[in-house]
């Protein structure tokens, strides 16, 4: 019995040592992760929309976005984010509209599509051509619209295509409806 | 002399990878790119030094019926280190390689050094071990990031080496090319030994 | 007393009946002869060139591994050759021409030479070979396909009976009926979103009269003979049965495997190939047996006698097996044809099904 009581006491201490440890390193990493995650979330803002202060706010449902007003506070246009499952993982893309709803631009912030087809979407080639597309009505060419789909990914192109347009129009109705916060 | 042969054999006569095939999983799934392979390479050699050290050093106090709870212990506290710097340093290579940092932890290499080697020698041959393994498996992941990456996306280190006209191969940066990639260069491994 | 000679099996010396590998390889070529004829006649002189390249490198890339591995070269035996020609009859007639070199030397070295050449290879060379073109270049292997002049992809012509007016009423099933090959169309027509987006825009159940089209007897003529787009080796039904019967003649091939696999795949199409809203038809079978590589797996690819079950029960076995993986990836899967995994699939399994369906030795008692 004694002979297990200490041999638990060892383990014991050795997990207290590698612990305490730990947590002083955690707390030293932790701001340094958060303020990194915060400040790439407004670089990509600031790269959609440049030169813009920008306010979050939240829809009725609860959705963020956020306003770009420009020096004299007038608004420029809005930043969300949207989210949609694609053909093999979640795809969260940015994007920036004007007053009217056309795209300023658009940043993929994450996706885990197949590499060399879907994860194409990240590149500059693909994402640049949704700059001045009318967001309420975004298509993939597949589905009658202006956006030319990945070769070999329409999934994708599509899911990034109507994950904007479905943001879009929510927070078309949701601005029309006065349902801000 | 004993320290350079124990410095020198995770090479090439005990590669990590090829002759004793240990650690599997991160060579199949971060070769992908040859910056991933050369972190996840680098982060593992970092853990396996930190843990060969520390685990010679407490061999004495161990006792052996619970060793392998303690090394792994050890083990997980320097990969949750690592971890954490990486992700506040090196957002960008954290990211890509994902799960696989935390996965460090029952990487066979890092307990079987512990177990195979730390465990029973000095301080001084367990660093040597450890700079060797790490470096063998580097080394190994690296070349096979290093095919992969230009067959299945025509760059190296993200530049461009292939010419303009060049159809990547996608299937090298997919699954299936991973196992075929690692079999040829086995097959290699084998040769060059076998001429010795 | 007649029947009793039947069961006589006598100890040697035996009688050589004459097959040899290099009888039989030959033979399966020019069984395929019919296939590789129709498709010249149809696309011209490309596909012969495209299915000499490969069935050439394959040969070529044999022998340069066979002398490198210091062992006697047989590439006269026809089995390479036969691997490169089936690696090239898998690829569409508007491919590049790298795209069957590459092929067959991925076919040759990881399909066969690296398990230890003929004989020795776990699964089928020529699949592996379209396999890893297949995940390589999706887009080239799925794009860019010709279909057969004064014919649409499809097979279907007959688009008054579909619609009148059919650009106008739908562009998107116009484009599709005219520029994807059957199984495609059917494939899609399983899309919901697509279904409701082309009836709406046509105001009439379009997919469903699509769906018909399919297996409308015109367009299962066209299937017949090859008027349709496909790969170089698949588009004639009729081709592909005629070296089959001399296959099945010359008692090269048995009739087990194909059997069960047309069976499984006839019998499964007909309770669960239709799409909402259709009724199951007699017709639909017949697409299905007819359209995509089925016809060239089940009798050229599944036959193959290395990678496939040397028992009688065991083959059954691998036929059905096949035509359920088939009907799947057809059904439901994401690819519109299956064929090519179904068989390789199923090669896998083959040392597992010949060890289950071994019959007992005479006179050892169960365990």
């Amino acid at each position: 019995m004694k002979y297990y009581l200490k041999l638990g006491l060892i383990l014991f201490i050795f997990s207290v040592v590698a612990s305490g440890i730990l947590a002083f390193v955690n707390s030293l990493t932790t701001p340094i992760i958060a303020a990194k995650k915060a400040q790439d979330e407004i670089d990509a803002r600031e790269k959609l929309i440049p030169g813009a202060v920008f306010e979050e706010h939240e829809t009725v449902d609860g959705e963020s976005y956020f306003i770009a007003l420009d020096e004299d506070s007038e608004p420029l246009g809005f930043v969300f984010i949207a989210s949609e499952n694609g053909y093999s993982s979640k795809i969260l893309t940015m994007v920036g509209i004007d007053a009217d709803f056309n795209i300023i631009g658009i940043e993929i912030l994450d996706q885990g599509e197949t590499p060399g087809l879907g994860a194409n979407c990240e590149n500059e080639s693909f994402t640049a051509q949704f700059a001045e597309k009318q967001a309420l009505n975004l298509k993939v060419n597949q589905d009658d619209g202006e956006i030319t789909s990945l070769a070999g990914a329409t999934i994708t192109s599509r899911t990034i295509a109507n994950s904007i347009r479905e943001r879009a129009n929510s927070l078309k109705s949701a601005l029309e409806t006065g349902g801000e916060q | 002399m004993s320290f350079l042969k124990e410095l020198t054999k995770g090479i090439i006569k005990e590669n990590p990878i090829f002759v004793i095939v240990l650690g599997m999983c991160p060579t199949l799934a971060v070769t992908t790119s040859v910056v991933n392979a050369l972190g996840m390479g680098l982060a593992a050699t970092f853990v396996l030094i930190c843990s060969n050290i520390m685990i010679s050093l407490i061999k004495d106090i161990t006792p052996a019926s619970i060793r392998i709870p303690v090394y792994i212990v050890v083990i997980a506290a320097f990969v949750s280190i690592v971890d954490m710097i990486m992700e506040a340093y090196l957002p960008g290579l954290h990211k890509s390689l994902g799960l696989f940092i935390p996965l460090i932890v029952v990487n066979c290499i890092i307990l079987g050094r512990a177990e195979a080697f730390a465990g029973k020698n000095t301080v001084l041959m367990s660093i040597a071990d450890a700079i060797g393994m790490g470096l063998g498996f580097t080394l190994s992941l690296t070349i096979v990031g290093t095919i992969r990456e230009i067959l299945g996306a025509g760059t190296w280190l993200n530049i461009r080496v292939t010419p303009a006209g060049y159809d990547p191969m996608l299937i090298a940066i997919l699954a299936p090319g991973a196992f075929i990639t690692l079999g040829f260069l086995m097959a290699v491994m084998n040769m060059i030994k076998e001429r010795k | 007393m007649e029947n009793q000679n039947k069961l006589i099996v006598s100890s040697a010396p035996h009688i050589h009946e004459g097959s040899t590998v290099k009888n039989v390889m030959w033979n399966v070529v020019l069984a395929l002869t019919p296939a590789l004829i129709f498709s010249v006649y149809f696309w011209g002189i490309r596909a012969l060139i495209l299915s000499l390249t490969g069935a050439i490198t394959a040969v070529l890339v044999e022998a340069l591994i066979q002398k490198l591995r210091k062992v006697p070269i047989t590439v006269h035996d026809g089995s390479a050759f036969l691997t490169g020609l089936l690696l090239a009859f898998n690829i569409h007639v508007g491919a590049p021409l790298w795209l069957p070199i590459i092929g067959a030397i991925v076919a040759i070295t990881i399909g066969k030479q690296v398990f230890g050449g003929l004989g020795n290879n776990p699964v089928n060379p020529a699949l592996v070979g379209r396999a890893f073109l297949l995940a390589s270049w999706p887009t080239r292997m799925t794009a860019g396909w010709v279909a057969v002049k004064g014919y649409t992809m499809s097979g279907i012509n007959n688009f008054n009976t579909i619609a009148t007016n059919f650009e106008g009423t739908s562009q998107k099933a116009y484009d599709l009926i005219t520029s994807a090959t059957p199984l495609k169309v059917a494939q899609t027509l399983r899309d919901t979103t697509f279904v409701s987006e082309i009836n709406a825009e046509a105001g009439i159940d379009l997919a469903g009269r699509i769906f018909s089209g399919l297996t409308e007897m015109e367009t299962l003529k066209n299937l017949f003979w090859g008027n349709i787009g496909g790969c170089i080796g698949e588009v004639s039904a009729f081709a592909l049965l005629l070296g089959a019967a001399y296959l099945l003649y010359k008692n090269i091939i048995e009739w087990r495997i194909p059997l069960f696999y047309l069976g499984t795949v006839f019998v499964l199409s007909f309770a669960f190939g239709s799409i909402p809203g259709s009724e199951p038809s007699l017709m639909l079978p017949f697409f299905h047996i007819f359209s995509g590589g089925l016809l060239l797996g089940a009798f050229f690819m599944a036959t193959d006698y290395t990678t496939t079950p040397v028992t009688k029960n065991g083959r059954i076995i691998f036929g059905i097996g096949c035509g359920v993986l088939t009907i799947i990836i057809r059904l439901v899967g994401g690819y519109p044809e299956g064929v090519s995994y179904s068989i390789l699939l199923m090669n896998v399994f083959t040392p597992l099904i010949d060890m289950i369906t071994m019959p007992k030795a005479f006179g050892k008692v169960k365990k």
